[in-house]
């Protein structure tokens, strides 16, 4: 849970609220001049709340983004259980992490599943390769396999 | 990813004239010749508009993996009349830097 309570989490919440509290002050004004007469502000009056509501949507991805990607990080070090207690290990997240590259957990975004959950880098390469070179026959009918350059 | 960097690109063009049409146009006859009708209509759909464009900027924002700063600039960026096609073409070389497939290599013989 400290993970959200850095400066920089906190500045985000702030600012969250900020928005929010401020989205949503400009749709009951535009409420209040709805209801002097004002009928234009009626659409005013809709759009703001959807943009508060916005707000909310993202901050609260990057916060399941963060917490998701603090799990992973735990049982990563778990899984690597000679590592797990590799001073070296710890040195390397702590500098990866100092150098403001996010680590890539097991579980990326969500439209990233479907990649990442592949397996070992090694079969994904060869995966890669093997795409590779049916995009190559496919781009080239009429080509023999002992052709391939690649 | 292209398709979502062209949602992206058609809707950023599209809130652009409109906001051009809004303070070039609209503007000037609501404030100067009191006669609102232009930013009463272009108002209210330049409201619902950026609203697509938020949503397309956000999809497009998660596809190539973001950071966070970044998304909320260029959304940003959306709001601003004349910079925003500025914005879009850095957004459209960006991408495509970033994500360009290798082409199919020619047949060796």
């Amino acid at each position: 849970m400290k993970r959200l309570w850095t400066p920089a989490w906190i500045a985000r919440h702030v600012a969250m609220v900020v928005l929010v509290t401020a989205f949503l002050a400009l749709g009951w004004w535009q409420v209040s001049r709805a209801a002097a007469g004002n009928a234009i502000s009626w659409g005013y009056a809709v759009e703001w709340p959807i943009f508060a509501g916005f707000v909310v949507f993202v901050w609260w991805r990057e916060v399941r983004h963060a917490l998701r990607d603090a799990e992973a990080g735990k049982t990563a070090a778990v899984g690597e259980t000679p590592a797990a207690g590799d001073p070296t290990v710890v040195e390397r997240a702590e500098a990866v992490e100092a150098a403001g590259v996010r680590p890539r957990p097991g579980i990326g975004r969500p439209v990233r599943v479907t990649r990442t959950v592949g397996g070992h880098g090694e079969e994904d390469a060869e995966l890669a390769a093997y795409n590779r070179y049916l995009s190559w026959l496919n781009a080239n009918p009429g080509a023999k396999p002992g052709d391939y350059p690649g | 990813m292209r398709a979502a960097l062209t949602r992206y690109r058609v809707i950023a063009w599209i809130v652009g004239v409109v906001l051009i049409l809004l303070v070039v146009i609209g503007m000037p006859l609501k404030y100067g010749f009191d006669e609102p009708i232009v930013v009463e209509t272009v108002g209210q759909a330049h409201g619902f508009l950026y609203m697509l464009y938020l949503v397309a900027t956000f999809d497009l924002s998660r596809r190539v993996d973001w950071p966070l700063k970044r998304m909320i600039l260029v959304m940003l960026a959306g709001t601003v009349p004349f910079l925003s096609f500025w914005a879009e073409r850095r957004v459209s070389t960006l991408v495509l830097a970033a994500h360009t497939e290798p082409a199919p290599q020619p047949v060796a013989g």
